[in-house]
């Protein structure tokens, strides 16, 4: 790549400079500051003082709720994978199309991404109420083995609408001429959506895929309303059990190790996925002067 | 902040910005020309007390000219995720919602709270024995009560009365015949709130302070050793009740205050029996479909003994409600919550029936027949246990919630429980 | 298209529009029962309607303050954050230097991070600012951490945008920013709209950061404030979903006139060739 000119120069230092510092202020800091605790037996008052190393990190090595919680998010993740995201993209191709009442079906799809998770967690607690909710002989959410599929049920109804619009976005991009060539040439739907769409898509798939996985390993508002990670920890994912020792057991270098494992994870995913998948969206449109 | 950002603030925000940059206010302490500022945390933000507080600070800022109190009140899940942080912040209000205990002590080993041993010892002497106690560290006070109450069972005595049992039970033996009875005449015997922990781990603190004694269970908690046989006794104890399938209806997933969980269970009267604290009634009665709860059909009976237990009958088992006293406390506070602990204003608050009230002699303002139970109980008490995951240090008491879930849950068993709790008490 | 397709789609969609306003609409109804009501029907219609709950939260000063609250903090975050990151995603995708692809990865290490534990710091961060009880409080650390998403986004978007638009505009005389500020973002509207939206929701709902950062209540932000119906004992459900439901009102309005903006910005298709 030829070197960049002066002018172009400044263009990049100007433009990067905002976003880098306050997000080096705000997060690189409090993210060093866990890692540091991390070391540290600590109860968060005060200054932590007594040093010990790796040793929160081989306790969590050992620790039987952590290793189900690895369980349990990868069970989440294989979950969207599968059902959420293909049952999102065909929403969005479906709403793309003219129908009647389309504007008003986008609104109501998107409507659950807008609650908060105290607001979802309120209402899903009513409507898988032992007592008085819909289906009262299923155990929702008092059954350790089936919690966790609710809890899925759960996040998908909440989340599907976020990758919806971004495959609506994605989908609107994709200039109609090409989609209008291909039915010229005598492509059915199948075909068209095969080789034109999904392949065009794919930029905005592999982003949902990369953010559906990073959401499932950081999960936590959605768990702490509805189910707090039980019964027993049926249903505990990575950061409730992080929340337990940082807030309610006032273990806080315990709980900052657990956060940097869960960093740790969501990094190695990132920089693989970085690497291997999304490599391919990284030739093309890159001008360099 | 950059060039950029102010320059869209200006564009955007403009007054209504302006109009939000109250001036911030954390910590009291005297500010200027000889006014006092209390900043008070609590958690009463429903009323009856909501009110009664704020009254009984306006009245003594009416009298106590350069007072001022800020009051913050808060939902109790809110209150506690707030007061860790600032906590941690170093930065307490003057007075904050305290169950004593465990939390305390952290609190004042941080340097957190301040010691009012001399500034009260004047007037100490007016408050029951029993409800300072878990206000202080190491012999030295550093909150005071305003409540105090015990656990035991609240039950239906029109269910009790179909089932054909005819007194309450006095012996844990009993108690498991009754549930028996309960059970055949079609009624969930016991409510329960599986997912919020802390009701259950009550059924395993009486148990444990039943068999290997008030003294027993003290001490195991000086060695930090629970592996002892008395307390996997209780632990099969428990195992035993929960054999016989007590619970209502998928109660592992409901918690305690909900329209549909423990208290309006027996509220609505679908379950016969809860094990909880001197609240009890009242929440009964607000998340009761009738809003009436049950009335003149609702008993108490204290927690029965365990045949060849160490422990007696009258031991206690519960906690109340006080006040911590913030290192930064203006000497204002101090006497401010004096005021609120005078007799005549302990019982403006024990006549709404939403405490149990400590001062000697404001427990004739009560009401209801129910808490006058508790009130009594309280006097015959021969020892206090205080909340085990308050008495403890956080890290131990949400151990002993967690384990006595498991083993509710049928995920433990009564030695898991033990071990589990000794791990994490010597490691603190 | 056939009769047969429009009658498929069109069950799908009400179908799938069904499972997604049965608990809504729960909510919506169940503000206006009350708590017994709940218990005893709680998926009917009410009967009686109770218009008591809503008609209280409306009225009181204390919902139309953390309204507007929840509102200026909404709309700032996410000015600052959609300006700031489309700036560095304008970098990202069309300028290569050494240590480009490191800043990059350097963003997307936000990602991963749990805001909950962010908390404790950031809290003592903030404070040494002088920033506790001060809008920027939440504001700042709000921006700051929707920068990773939204730069990953934008990013993305960018880069679809084929450089022989920008080459004709440098030759044309267009300054680097002149390119960025008028065909570049215009033409990146779908994507803008779309960031703004997610901005927006995120910041609406944000739960903890306003609370432990606000001490005065007047400060407070909507779900803050929902906190505030739950007593120590006993829960107002049916009230805290009437308030629940309102406050979902003006994200839901914004999304909807936000969302014309991703259909219009369908027409810019400019590709050639």
């Amino acid at each position: 790549m030829k070197q960049n000119s002066g002018p172009d120069r400044l263009a990049i230092g100007l433009f990067l400079a905002p976003a880098l510092i306050l997000f080096m202020a705000l997060v690189l800091t409090p993210i060093a500051l866990a890692a540091y605790t991390s070391l540290y037996k600590w109860n968060g008052f005060g200054l932590p003082t007594e040093f010990i190393g790796l040793d929160n990190f081989e306790r969590l090595l050992g620790d039987e709720t952590f290793i189900g919680d690895l369980g349990r998010g990868g069970l989440l993740i294989l979950l969207s994978l599968v059902l959420q995201l293909p049952m999102s993209l065909g929403l969005a191709l479906l709403l793309n199309q003219r129908l009647r009442g389309r504007a008003f079906y986008r609104l109501l799809f998107f409507a659950p991404y807008v609650l908060s998770e105290v607001t979802t967690g309120v209402l899903f607690t009513m409507v898988f109420s032992p007592s008085r909710g819909l289906f009262t002989d299923v155990l929702w959410l008092a059954d350790p083995d089936t919690v966790l599929y609710s809890l899925f049920l759960v996040i998908s109804w909440k989340y599907f609408g976020l990758h919806m619009i971004l495959y609506l976005a994605g989908r609107q991009s994709i200039p109609k001429e090409l989609h209008e060539a291909a039915e010229t040439d005598g492509a059915g739907t199948w075909e068209t959506f095969r080789h034109v769409t999904l392949p065009l898509l794919g930029p905005t798939i592999r982003i949902t895929i990369f953010l559906s996985v990073i959401g499932a390993i950081q999960l936590f508002d959605m768990v702490w309303v509805l189910t707090g990670g039980g019964p027993v920890h049926a249903s505990e994912v990575m950061a409730v059990t992080m929340f337990q020792y940082g807030f309610r057991r006032f273990e806080v270098g315990y709980a900052s190790a657990i956060s940097i494992a869960i960093f740790l994870i969501s990094l190695v995913f990132a920089l693989m996925y970085q690497r291997y998948v999304l490599k391919r969206d990284l030739e093309g449109a890159v001008t360099s002067r | 902040m950059t060039v950029l950002n102010r320059r869209s603030l200006l564009s955007l925000a403009g007054a209504s910005a302006a109009s939000m940059l109250l001036p911030g206010c954390s910590g009291g302490g005297n500010s200027g020309s000889g006014t006092q500022t209390v900043n008070w945390w609590h958690i009463s933000n429903q009323d009856p007390m909501l009110t009664v507080w704020a009254s009984l600070a306006k009245e003594y800022e009416s009298t106590h000219l350069g007072v001022k109190i800020n009051i913050t009140p808060l939902e109790n899940e809110a209150f506690k995720a707030k007061l860790t942080t600032v906590t941690q912040a170093g930065n307490p209000p003057d007075i904050f919602h305290s169950w004593g205990g465990g939390v305390l002590k952290q609190q004042k080993d941080a340097g957190l709270v301040k010691d009012i041993t001399s500034d009260t010892s004047s007037w100490i002497g007016t408050l029951l024995p029993a409800s300072v106690g878990p206000y202080q560290v190491d012999g030295k006070q550093y909150g005071l009560p305003f409540d105090l109450g015990l656990v035991g069972f609240w039950y239906n005595k029109d269910l009790f009365t179909k089932a054909g049992i005819a007194a309450p039970p006095s012996t844990w033996d009993d108690f498991l015949n009754a549930v028996g009875r309960l059970k055949a005449s079609g009624v969930a015997p016991l409510a329960l709130a599986g997912a919020d922990k802390w009701p259950g781990h009550y059924y395993w603190a009486y148990l444990a302070m039943r068999v290997a004694g008030l003294d027993g269970l003290k001490q195991a908690a000086i060695d930090k050793s629970f592996d002892k046989p008395e307390f996997v006794q209780a632990g099969r104890l428990l195992k035993e009740l929960v054999g016989l399938q007590p619970f209502q209806k998928g109660f592992l997933g409901v918690k305690y205050d909900t329209p549909d969980g423990q208290a309006a269970t027996v509220g609505n009267g679908t379950a016969a029996m809860e094990l909880m604290g001197q609240w009890a009634p009242s929440v009964q009665k607000s998340s009761s479909n009738s809003k009436t709860g049950l009335g003149d059909k609702l008993g108490f009976f204290t927690f029965p003994s365990v045949k060849d237990g160490k422990g007696k009958a009258t031991d206690a088992f519960g906690g109340g409600n006080g006040f911590a006293i913030g290192r930064n406390a203006p000497p204002a506070a101090i006497d401010f919550v004096k005021f609120l602990l005078s007799v005549e204003n302990q019982q403006k608050a024990a006549v709404t029936d939403s405490i149990v009230p400590i001062t000697k002699g404001a427990e004739t303002a009560l009401q209801d027949p129910n808490l006058k139970a508790v009130s009594k109980a309280l006097g015959a008490a021969t020892g206090y246990q205080l909340y085990l995951d308050q008495a403890y240090p956080p890290a131990v008491g949400q151990q002993v919630n967690d384990s006595v879930a498991e083993l509710i849950a049928g995920k433990a068993s009564p030695e898991q429980v033990t071990s589990a709790i000794t791990k994490v008490a010597k490691s603190q | 298209m056939s009769v047969m397709k429009k009658l498929v789609l069109h069950a799908i969609s009400i179908v799938v529009g069904a499972i997604i306003v049965v608990p809504i609409l729960y909510g919506v109804f169940a503000g206006f029962k009350d708590n017994g009501q709940l218990s005893t029907n709680p998926l009917g219609l009410p009967s009686p309607w109770v218009f008591d709950n809503y008609a209280d939260i409306l009225s009181s000063p204390i919902f139309w303050q953390q309204l507007f609250n929840s509102t200026v903090i909404a709309f700032v975050t996410t000015l600052i954050v959609v300006i700031l990151s489309a700036m560095a995603a304008y970098i990202f995708a069309r300028f290569a230097f050494r240590g480009r692809e490191v800043l990059f990865t350097l963003f997307t290490l936000g990602l991963m991070f749990p805001f909950a534990v962010a908390i404790l710091p950031l809290f003592i961060l903030l404070r040494s600012l002088g920033l506790l009880d001060s809008p920027f409080g939440v504001i700042l650390p709000q921006a700051a951490f929707g920068l990773p998403v939204t730069i990953v986004i934008l990013r993305s978007f960018f880069r679809t945008i084929p450089a022989e638009i920008e080459e004709s505009a440098i030759i044309d005389g267009c300054t680097r920013f002149g390119f960025f500020w008028r065909i570049l973002l215009p033409m990146a509207r779908p994507a803008l709209a779309t960031v703004a939206v997610l901005a927006i929701v995120a910041s609406w709902n944000n739960f903890f950061l306003p609370l432990v950062v606000f001490n005065n209540a007047d400060l407070w932000t909507l779900p803050v404030g929902v906190q505030q119906f739950k007593g120590q004992y006993s829960e107002d459900t049916a009230r805290i979903l009437a308030y629940v439901t309102l406050s979902m009102v003006p994200a839901l309005a914004f999304y909807a006139i936000a969302e014309r903006q991703l259909i219009g910005g369908l027409a810019t298709g400019t590709i050639k060739g």
